[in-house]
């Protein structure tokens, strides 16, 4: 009864394979996670480093290339999310959570980093999706009189914004995740579990069954 | 410091072009900022259990 409340809480109902380890991320999450990882530092390096002057290559084709695929995956995540995982696990916080009093699933400082990825995500591909029509493709052809240049000179400061932003953030996710006592969430990331006694000793368990 | 690029269309009018890419070192020392504050905050602490 106790294993599989552990279970629930670590985000898996799916008994671990290994005893003394609890899952923590399915190995479609992770794969995602990590796809995403390349995905944004390769859109930040081709779309950054050019417009700072500090490589020059032809970066338009694999930007926009790995920006359609990364808008696969921000739409696989949301239906994953909305339909076989629990939104509260990452969206629910509690005063007792914010007080330092209690530990979910995440802590508020992973949330808030989700929650900063997240918008600076969606910034970037909303934006790159209008973009997208300024550009000749297999798929479609370019139509750049769509929108006036006023509202083309917002997209380009939102997309600006969010690539800036993702600097800031991917530093901060970084050191974070190399930290000593934060690195059984990268190892979690990784090979999908915690052991229990990681679990015990960094959240607080549960009341109940789930 | 500029927040904005400014250019001018085919009829000298000013347009909004994107950020100002000046503004990228000042996201590298937010994210120092945030790692060094935290990496005192810590040492002051003095436990393993971070933020």
């Amino acid at each position: 009864m106790a294993e599989a409340a552990e279970r629930v809480f670590a985000g898996s109902e799916a008994p671990p394979a290994v005893a003394g380890r609890v899952e923590r991320h399915k190995g479609v999450d992770r794969l995602f996670h990590w796809l995403t990882a390349a995905a944004v530092l390769t859109l930040m390096t081709t779309g950054l480093l050019p417009a700072l002057g500090i490589l020059k290559f032809n970066w338009v084709v694999v930007h926009w290339s790995v920006g359609v695929f990364l808008v696969l995956l921000v739409l696989f995540h949301i239906v994953r999310s909305l339909f076989w995982q629990r939104l509260k696990c990452m969206f629910a916080l509690s005063a007792a959570e914010i007080a330092g009093k209690k530990v979910t699933k995440y802590s508020v400082a992973q949330k808030l980093m989700h929650h900063a990825m997240t918008l600076m995500v969606l910034a970037a591909v909303i934006t790159g999706c209008f973009m997208l029509m300024k550009m000749d493709t297999p798929l479609w052809k370019r139509d750049p009189y769509t929108l006036s240049q006023a509202t083309w000179g917002v997209i380009y400061v939102i997309h600006g914004a969010a690539a800036v932003s993702a600097i800031t953030l991917v530093f901060v996710h970084v050191y974070f995740a190399i930290l000593p006592e934060k690195r059984m969430y990268l190892r979690a990331m990784i090979k999908g579990w915690l052991t229990r006694e990681e679990l015990a000793e960094h959240h607080t368990p549960p009341k109940k069954n789930g | 410091m500029d927040l904005f690029r400014v250019g001018h269309d085919v009829y000298g009018q000013r347009v909004l072009e994107g950020i100002s890419w000046n503004t990228v070192p000042y996201a590298v020392g937010v994210a120092a900022v945030v790692i060094v504050g935290h990496l005192i905050w810590r040492l002051i602490r003095g436990t393993k259990r971070g933020a």
